[in-house]
């Protein structure tokens, strides 16, 4: 092939001594073959440009060339698409269109004419392009488009027939609510986005495309609603975003990692979720999210420690039952870090601390077990945290298994051979049921590590040093910031105005004002005074 | 770098937390000297004479809100004459939050771990405060709005809870023995508002620095109600006399009650809250200090500075005082009281005399 001289150039230039044979494209590097395809171009004769596409497609299965005759003249023709991304009732028509519509038409031999009469007036799809480079070619067939090669024209016309198998909407199986939407986000952007326009069906909802990932090219999208998020976070979300240079994004994980403020942290800086309803109460805050082709995960930032703690219920049940179940997790997520580390911490340090008919039925069940309180704390605490990560990979059907395993064997059988007391089973039981509360993953998994912390430190410099590792946990809590916010808010900046809607959810109608720090340029959420009262003087009497 | 900042709130919670501290672990009024059932009004003295001194510090510090002590004293009495008389605050922030941290040491030793070495719980107290002042006063300003709200719900519980076996009588006879023992024991608790020297330095951090005066004054103000409150009610259940001769008379006052069988040990409480308050003003002092210190050498950061200083802490912590009963000594009216008293009175007269001489001849010349 012609073009590859000019690689043999290139590759001489960098690699210096060490030259390699390049005799054909089989002989370049993955990077490599994508500069070559950049650089190439289309040349007139039909057959080269096909074996041209069936060289760098490497005869793929899903690769299908239709080679037709269009027009009077019968030109020769080629329709090249990929089986699979391609929607078959919009290619069999445009098979149609160019076989039967276009000889209704007067073509002339003028390349422009007849490109252009096939463009404007034979076809009918959404979107109709016309190239030259191959590379806009291939990237658009590979998405699901079929291009129309003619012979004697170096240009193809490229339609749009995407049209491929996605997931249903379903509801996230990991984020479930008793009240509201039942819809999950799915793995393809475009049915994402129309899941957060249905709800904001305002213009002003702004969704902007990112490509990602120099192999994957997966579609990504931030949106936000513009005059309402703050144009400092979307032009650092925007920048943070483009400085990404890798060849893969599977997951919006890997953008998370990424763009976090604090590598290093256990707290998640940036809030994930399936739930539709969640990025639009975030969207609604002034927040920015971040929708990733492939993964039903959309990303909302800045995320604070209070978010993690919010679930969509908490909004949409009255608010004294969204308080009371929003004030049971804040109670509750405490009690998944810091209670094993206390109990340890008093039994080996304070027994004094237990009134004393208690602390002897506590001594009298650990007769007999042969390991100090701590050891039996890390191994019940690591038991359970074993229990647990197998019972999330099996499948269903041998999940019930796990829970005979786990409550019936180890549970019993650890206190009937002596390896646990009953007093640490109860302790570690509670610990893991407050931590079932978390309604955020990774945001419980952070309580899961920092339990292992204070139970060391409870254990070895007892209550002393719980009060050093709560010390040590405020320290990093109020240094940590999520895209320039403080997370630990509004406990620490104490914002008053925002404690109306964490560890209780006041009724809607009296949070007027958005987040404080977070919520963008127009603060005012809604009018004041729109408390229901009874009417003041019924019709009639 | 940035410019860190707190607000005037989050100054008013570090005052309170510092102040209510020493209030709680030692409450002053009634153990330094012979006050006796009269220590309350010992504590409303205090209340009077504190704010005097706390006005002429923070109208001190507002004169000049974008210069900390080190710089204006240096403004005001000359380079080498100021440089040399700044290190006199830097030697209290030293010395107060040394003994801070050895009396809470001391109580933990005694009372929760005795076969734990000294240094290893002072090492930790100041490796707390040395990574939060690290982290910068913004965030100790955070610390505060978290550690505030949690100091007043166990200030709540620790003034409730023994309410239930106060006796009017304890504080009888009121003011029989007339003035003496009453001024004598608002003598020491005096002379720990030099503790507010941290007002020079804390100040340019503020976001509004000119509203200063009004936030050390409430601050003041609300700790010392409390050291009222507290006093009534120590010596309301304790007697006076037994309140006296307890070292730790907040402590004693919470072992001595009990509400219900299962609620035996509330003094966990106190000395949860007492930990926090101490993390606070340790915090306080270690970045006064070493911000001072930082200024003094003319370092930019003052981060540097941290880590040697936290070490030179601990060692002083634990080598400065031999046991409890010299730190106790050291809070005799009679020697705690010219020597607090005279960091207070003879840096605030030298400063105020220097600035409103400057003022004047500053205007003669102008005029």
């Amino acid at each position: 092939m012609k073009c590859l001289e000019f690689f043999k150039k290139i590759l001489t230039k960098k690699e210096g001594k060490e030259q390699r044979v390049v005799n054909s494209l089989e002989d370049l590097n993955i990077s490599e073959r994508e500069d070559f395809v950049k650089q190439m171009k289309l040349g007139p004769g039909l057959s080269d440009n096909l074996q041209k596409i069936t060289d760098i497609f490497g005869n793929s299965f899903d690769l299908n060339i239709r080679k037709i005759k269009i027009g009077t003249q019968q030109i020769d023709a080629a329709l090249v698409f990929l089986v699979g991304v391609s929607d078959p009732v919009a290619v069999e028509k445009i098979l149609r269109d160019l076989q039967i519509s276009l000889l209704e038409l007067q073509l002339n031999d003028e390349a422009d004419l007849l490109i252009e009469t096939i463009t404007r007036q034979a076809l009918n799809n959404k979107t109709v392009v016309v190239s030259a480079q191959f590379s806009e070619i291939l990237k658009k067939t590979t998405t699901g488009s079929a291009a129309l090669f003619i012979e004697g024209y170096s240009r193809a016309i490229i339609c749009e027939t995407r049209g491929y198998e996605t997931r249903n909407i379903q509801e996230p199986e990991a984020e479930i609510s008793i009240r509201g939407p039942r819809d999950g986000f799915v793995e393809n952007v475009f049915t994402n986005s129309s899941l957060l326009r249905q709800r904001i069906r305002i213009p002003h909802l702004w969704l902007q495309k990112f490509e990602m990932g120099s192999l994957t090219k997966i579609n990504v999208a931030i949106a936000y609603i513009k005059g309402l998020a703050s144009e400092e976070l979307i032009d650092e979300v925007k920048s943070r975003i483009e400085r990404i240079d890798v060849d893969s994004i599977l997951e919006s994980g890997y953008i998370q990692e990424y763009i976090s403020d604090e590598a290093m942290s256990v707290f998640p800086l940036i809030k994930r979720t399936e739930r539709p309803d969640k990025v639009v109460f975030g969207l609604l805050e002034g927040k920015v999210a971040i929708l990733t082709g492939g993964t039903p995960f959309v990303l909302i930032l800045p995320a604070t420690f209070e978010d993690f703690l919010k679930a969509p219920d908490d909004y949409y049940e009255t608010f004294p039952i969204g308080s009371f179940i929003r004030l049971l997790r804040y109670i509750a997520y405490p009690i998944s870090i810091f209670l094993p580390g206390i109990y340890v911490g008093i039994i080996e340090f304070h027994p004094e601390l237990i009134p004393i008919d208690l602390l002897l039925r506590i001594a009298a069940t650990r007769e007999g077990v042969p390991f100090p309180v701590i050891v039996e704390a890390f191994l019940m605490a690591f038991l359970f945290e074993v229990l647990r990560e197998a019972g999330i990979r099996l499948p269903k059907a041998i999940g019930s298994a796990i829970s005979i395993v786990g409550a019936l064997i180890l549970g019993e059988a650890a206190i009937d051979a002596g390896l646990a007391s009953p007093p640490m089973i109860v302790i570690v039981a509670l610990t893991a049921i407050a931590s079932f509360t978390t309604p955020d993953f990774a945001f419980g998994i952070a309580a899961r590590i920092l339990r292992f912390v204070f139970l060391f430190l409870g254990g070895s410099i007892g209550l002393f040093g719980i009060q050093f590792g709560i010390l040590i946990l405020l320290i990093h809590l109020c240094a940590l910031r999520s895209f320039g916010q403080p997370y630990f808010q509004p406990f620490g900046p104490l914002v008053l105005q925002d404690m109306k809607d964490s560890i209780a959810r006041f009724p809607w109608w009296s949070l007027i004002f958005r987040s404080k720090l977070v919520g963008g340029r127009e603060p005012q959420r809604q009018k004041k005074g729109q408390k229901p009262r009874p009417p003041v003087k019924r019709k009639g009497e | 770098m940035r410019i860190e900042k707190i607000a005037n709130r989050q100054l008013w919670f570090l005052l309170f937390l510092m102040r209510s501290t020493i209030i709680l672990a030692y409450l002053p009024v009634l153990t330094s000297a012979d006050a006796l059932q009269d220590a309350w009004i010992s504590a409303i003295v205090t209340l009077f004479g504190s704010q005097i001194f706390i006005l002429l510090i923070a109208l001190l510090a507002t004169k000049f809100p974008d210069k900390t002590i080190i710089q204006y004293s240096q403004l005001l009495l000359g380079y080498w004459p100021g440089k040399l008389f700044s290190l006199v605050f830097l030697w209290l922030f030293l010395q107060l939050s040394v003994v801070d941290i050895r009396i809470y040491s001391e109580v933990l030793i005694t009372g929760f771990l005795p076969h734990t070495p000294i240094i290893f719980i002072t090492g930790i107290m100041v490796f707390a405060a040395t990574v939060c002042v690290q982290q910068g006063i913004e965030v100790l300003g955070r610390i505060a709005d978290v550690l505030f709200i949690l100091f007043v719900f166990m200030l709540v519980g620790v003034v409730l809870v023994p309410l239930g076996e106060f006796d009017i009588h304890n504080l009888q006879p009121v003011f029989v023995r007339g003035w003496g023992p009453v001024l004598r024991g608002a003598l020491t608790p005096v002379a720990l508002i030099s503790q507010a020297w941290v007002l020079g330095i804390l100040t340019p951090a503020t976001l509004s620095p000119k509203k200063v005066i009004k936030t050390a004054m409430t601050a003041e103000g609300a700790s010392l109600a409390i050291l009222i409150l507290v006093a009534i009610i120590t010596i309301g259940v304790l007697s006076p006399q037994e309140g006296a001769r307890a070292t730790f008379p907040l402590l004693t006052l919470i072992r001595s009650v009990q509400i219900t069988y299962f609620l035996q040990r509330m003094e966990v409480l106190v000395i949860f809250s007492w930990g926090f308050g101490l993390f606070i003003s340790v915090s306080t002092f270690l970045y006064s200090g070493a911000k001072g210190f930082s200024q003094w050498l003319k370092i930019e950061d003052y981060r540097i500075l941290l880590w040697p200083m936290a070490v030179i802490w601990v060692f002083m912590a634990v080598g400065g005082f031999k046991d409890i009963f010299a730190l106790n000594e050291f809070f005799q009216p009679a020697i705690f009281a010219p020597y607090g008293l005279a960091l207070l009175i003879f840096p605030l007269a030298l400063l105020w005399l220097a600035y409103l001489l400057r003022n004047t001849t500053g205007r003669s010349k102008g005029d």
